[in-house]
């Protein structure tokens, strides 16, 4: 592991960590307008989103030109050339859900690709061993400690910010769990010690804990107690409280909303972000999704316009940031007796970055005709997700060791991305 | 030895019951060694020697405690605590009222359903409006919904799950068996099970409760089987879906008329999304297609559980034993389910026959077990091992020397420290194998050996997230009303327990507990448990001192640091933080401070409340408490120690607060 005192005392930043007591404002002041500063050596970051309970990537993008998509789905079927709701029609084969409209002009543009067909090679149907696979990496073991941004994280192979990994949910994610150390926080606001109520009380129990902690015996304390107080020190709390996002975006007020705004914030301050992750829930549709409203509809809204927001918000930051989707499996090709669909196996993800070969969806289907199908009733997959995940990452965060990060695969990455 | 176990008949509880009977007497004690601690011999006074073992053998001492084991004597309390004595009355009054800590499988299956479960029995009995279930969001619905629930008298899994939660708050920091508790968090750990994963989360309760805590100071061989056959273990490694498709019997089923006629149904009920646990139904038709060999249980048996990764064993003894334990599986308990109505409608010669062992919610389906020759670990299995030869390879592996050494590597870096020295742990070994797995044993040469009682090992280990909230509760008597409100904050603090996804269970090591963001999480802990703030927590800081006020700051500090701290040397803190409170006004400032900022309801942002029906507990928001205060003591200004009421903040709960949160406190 890295020492987090070295790189305290090497970046600029040790000198508003060890004598002024605290960031200096006018670094949080640059998170709020697009100027850059960067006290610390710029980092490249890497947004990893996981859309848990299973999207179904066949309404999501629709493969609307195969005929056997309208006898499998006879009320949820979509197209480009329907009157209402229509389909965005991407390539004359895919279409995007209108209520992914956000990321139309993204795929017009070339940063996004949109790689259809991917899963996991371990046909378990089971929400919890697919994630567990997926977070974890490595499809056929379940006692892989790590998760596979953790050993991301450590393949980078340089200096750690203690904000080198944050995951905004109250758990840590399976993705990072592992031994470089990472942080999982619900709200940045608590990165702190606080009394509610009472800040002179807090400032007190701030000074006596640093006190505390500076002369412990116990050496992890010791250190990870100074790393904590230099680590609050670097955020200034007024400023993500009042924090306003680049003129003209507003984040919808959701879940993955805010999760993507505290995302914006940390990589605006330049303290050493590189691997961020994130969840949107609701995506086991067995029950009456609908089409172009509906419960699918409304989740597919929400995660495009976050993820839309966030990207604006960005501003100058865009070429620093990849932006990857993920989601444990697909849906069913058919529609079920409810008007959903049940657990299937492959969907599809979306990655969103300047360094991303965009505006083309990536996909190795062949049919929905029953004969291609996986037990005659799930879209395969035909792209493993550690190819795209592989890429990704050694071409945003310049790890080149893939058998290290996803041991025992022995594929090749997906050329989804630019060469360097 | 085996014998109850070859009953080959349906009768459900009374066999449960005859095995958990016959688990719990296993051991005999005449062979454990004599309780011998060398402290005196490592330089340790007896008090100080009881702090330790308290730190270790607890989830911390509760005020005095560390007088009253040293004065009966350490071998005494061990032994007492070894033997899991005492009686727990405190643990039975908090639990009353948690009615589902006592139910079978059977009955959590089919009470505790999710919104789906509940749709699919509601539309089939014509309870629901098909078309009203278009409308899931709306608040109609909803109503409706809770409606049939109430009148079922089903309840959301979140209910099984929060009982489950709250009684190991309970249980942790009231028991007087606190070693049982310990190894409850111990062992369930070492078996990992997780809530996070659908199908088993059901079954964690009773997983702890009659896999693992009948257990844990018994033989490691009977703790091993009772968790391998737990439908909770059999769903979260997937060993219930692992099968063998080239069985002889198994063929010849698939020839014969009523399996047929059995599968034409069940295909039908599966496709029919109205009925009752139709979604189990796929997930039986369609693993009837696509079932096989499932290796995940027999891999994470050996590489955590017994052998360790190192142990010694090949990807081929892998899936040898992965065959050796095909068709263990969970007995079927959903009422009106296909599985259940053949059980009840066939009788036990049929079953038998068909190569059925049923033990309490365990189900051997020798249909599909693999039937031919293994060889496991260098040993040889022969053909129709059946139910038999899992159990035989259960043995071998508890009883196998790289499993001595990766158990007693383990408890070493439980209750020792985190990098156990190699002399320890082989002492340890020796003792596992000598005594067959004898876990009181190997505890009691841990305990005999020097290396527990050294210097280095004193405040060695970092308290995980739980050990810190526990021993604070104990420490000051606490007195808690909403157990789960305990939990939320063990979640912040990096322990989400009983949702640990990984079968590794949470890393026992300092490294893994602490980084930045838990770290501050643990001073946050500190300040809000002690002045109150953590909805539910009643504390009486007054009576931990006799009543007595400390006179002023500097006073308040020596005097709880000692308390909550005894036998550690801390004039070095006290010195350090006397500097930062000796400020005259520090009372009025804190108080001022607190009178300028809006108040936040004490309770605001708490959705979980406890379980008890109990009511809640009555929090006065500050500005109440401090106007109270202020009426009965009738002055403005109040003396430093009288604040004592919840949600306040004063010098006594601020440094408190700041002992709670400190680097010393969270060592054990």
């Amino acid at each position: 592991m890295t020492d987090r005192r070295a790189f305290m005392k090497s970046g600029a930043m040790a000198l508003f960590a060890a004598g002024l007591g605290g960031v200096p404002s006018f670094i949080a002041r640059a998170a709020g307008s697009s100027k850059i500063l960067a006290p610390y050596k710029k980092t490249k970051t890497l947004v990893c989103i996981f859309q848990r309970g299973a999207m179904d990537g066949l309404m999501a993008v629709s493969p609307f030109s195969d005929p056997n998509l309208k006898l499998l789905r006879p009320t949820l079927y979509m197209s480009p050339a329907q009157t209402e709701g229509a389909m965005i029609d991407l390539d004359g084969k895919f279409g995007l859900h209108p209520s992914l409209g956000a990321f139309d002009p993204f795929f017009k543009e070339g940063r996004m690709a949109i790689v259809h067909g991917v899963g996991s090679p371990n046909n378990t149907r089971s929400h919890f061993d697919a994630q567990d696979y997926m977070e974890s990496g490595t499809p056929f073991s379940k006692s892989t400690p790590s998760g596979w941004l953790n050993r991301a994280v450590g393949l980078t192979g340089h200096d750690a910010s203690p904000f080198q990994a944050v995951s905004i949910t109250s758990a840590m994610p399976r993705s990072l769990y592992g031994d470089q150390e990472s942080l999982a926080i619900n709200n940045l606001q608590e990165f702190a010690i606080q009394l509610r109520g009472n800040p002179f009380a807090s400032g007190l129990a701030s000074r006596s804990f640093e006190q505390l902690y500076d002369q412990t015996s116990s050496q992890i304390l010791n250190k990870t107690g100074r790393e904590s107080f230099d680590a609050m020190k670097m955020l200034n709390l007024n400023h993500i409280k009042n924090y306003q996002p680049a003129a003209g975006v507003a984040y919808p007020n959701t879940a993955l909303g805010n999760s993507l705004k505290q995302i914006a914030i940390l990589i605006k301050m330049n303290i050493g972000l590189e691997v961020a992750f994130a969840e949107s829930g609701g995506w086991d549709t067995h029950f009456n999704q609908g089409t172009a409203n509906g419960a699918l509809a409304r989740n597919l809204k929400d995660f495009s316009d976050s993820i839309a927001a966030f990207w604006k918000d960005m501003g100058a930051w865009q070429d620093d940031v990849t932006v990857m989707t993920m989601t444990e499996f697909g849906r069913t090709a058919h529609q079920n007796g409810t008007g959903g669909t049940d657990h299937g196996r492959a969907s599809c993800l979306f990655v969103l970055g300047n360094d991303v070969k965009g505006g083309k969806v990536y996909s190795n289907i062949k049919t929905l005709a029953k004969e291609d199908l996986e037990d005659g009733r799930d879209l395969p997959v035909s792209t493993d997700f550690r190819s795209v995940f592989s890429a990704v990452a050694n071409r945003h965060l310049g790890i080149s060791n893939n058998r290290k990060l996803f041991p025992s695969w022995e594929g090749q990455s997906a050329e989804i991305m630019k060469t360097v | 030895m085996h014998v109850f176990r070859r009953i080959k008949i349906f009768a459900g509880l009374s066999v449960a019951a005859a095995f958990f009977a016959f688990a719990g007497t296993g051991t005999d004690t005449s062979q454990e060694p004599k309780i011998s601690l060398p402290y005196k011999k490592m330089g340790l006074s007896r008090e100080q020697a009881a702090a330790h073992l308290l730190s270790r053998f607890s989830f911390g001492a509760t005020p005095g405690q560390i007088k009253q084991v040293a004065d009966m004597g350490l071998e005494k309390w061990l032994d007492q605590q070894l033997n899991t004595t005492q009686p727990d009355t405190a643990v039975s009054r908090r639990l009353q009222g948690y009615d589902a800590l006592a139910m079978r499988n059977e009955d959590i299956v089919n009470t505790y359903l999710n919104a789906g479960q509940v749709i699919r029995i509601a539309a089939k009995n014509n309870l629901l409006n098909r078309d009203s279930v278009k409308n899931l969001d709306k608040p109609e619905y909803r109503q409706q919904l809770k409606m049939i629930m109430d009148q079922q008298g089903y309840k959301l899994p979140q209910e099984l799950q929060r009982q489950l939660i709250n009684q190991k708050v309970i249980r942790a920091a009231y028991g007087e068996n606190q070693l049982q508790e310990v190894l409850t968090d111990f062992w369930f750990n070492h078996f990992n099970v997780s809530l996070t994963k659908g199908q088993c989360q059901q079954f964690v309760m009773t997983y702890e409760r009659d896999a693992i805590r009948p257990n844990l100071l018994g033989n490691f061989e009977k703790l091993l089987e009772a968790t391998a056959k737990h439908p909770a273990m059999l769903e979260y490694l997937d060993n219930a879906t692992s099968v063998s498709n080239e069985n002889e019997l198994s063929r010849k089923q698939e020839k014969s008329a009523f399996v047929n006629a059995l599968r034409k149904r069940m295909q039908d009920m599966a496709e029919d999304s109205t009925r009752a646990g139709s979604q189990v139904m796929q997930q039986f038709v369609k693993n009837r297609k696509t079932q096989g060999l499932n290796e995940n249980y027999a891999r994470e048996i050996m590489e955590l559980h017994t052998l360790g990764v190192d142990g010694g064993y090949t990807q081929t003894d892998v899936t040898e034993l992965a065959r050796a334990l095909t068709g263990w599986g969970v007995a079927p308990m959903y009422k009106d389910g296909p599985g259940t109505r053949l059980m009840e409608n066939t009788p036990p010669a049929a079953l038998a026959r068909r190569g059925l062992i049923r033990e309490g919610d365990f189900l051997f389906r020798g249909d599909k077990h693999n039937e031919n020759p293994k060889t496991i670990l260098g040993r040889q299995f022969p053909a129709n091992g059946g139910y038999e030869e899992g159990m035989k390879v259960l043995d071998l592996l508890a009883n196998h020397p790289s499993t001595a050494k990766f158990i007693g590597a383990k408890l070493a870096a439980r209750f020792v420290s985190d990098t156990p020295s190699a002399a320890l742990v082989n002492r340890m070994a020796d003792a596992y194998l000598t005594s067959k797995g004898n876990i009181k044993t190997v505890l009691i040469t841990m305990v005999n050996s020097p290396e527990f009682w050294e210097k280095k090992s004193l405040r060695e280990k970092v308290k995980s997230p739980f050990e810190l909230a526990i021993s604070a509760i104990r420490a000051t008597n606490a007195d808690i009303v909403q157990p789960f409100e305990i939990y939320n904050w063990c979640t912040k603090m990096g322990q989400r327990f009983y949702f640990y996804q990984a079968p590794t269970g949470f890393p026992d090591r300092a490294s893994y507990w602490i980084n930045t963001g838990s770290l501050l999480n643990r001073m946050n802990f500190g300040l809000a448990f002690a002045t109150q703030k953590i909805p539910g927590v009643r504390i009486n800081l007054a009576a931990l001192n006799d009543n007595h006020e400390p006179e002023s700051a500097e006073a308040a500090l020596t005097t709880y640091s000692r308390l909550l701290l005894p036998e550690r040397d801390q004039e070095d803190n006290i010195r350090r933080l006397t500097a930062m409170v000796r400020d005259v006004n520090l009372e009025q400032k804190i108080n001022a401070a607190a009178d300028k900022t809006p108040v936040p309801g004490v309770a605001a942002g708490t959705m979980q409340t406890d379980m008890q029906n109990e009511p809640a507990a009555p929090v006065p928001g500050r500005r109440n408490a401090r106007a109270m205060q202020r009426a009965a003591l009738g002055k403005k200004n109040l003396p430093v120690t009288t604040l004592y009421v919840a949600g306040n903040v004063n010098t006594v709960s601020q440094v408190t607060g700041i002992i709670i949160g400190s680097p010393e406190f969270q060592r054990k």
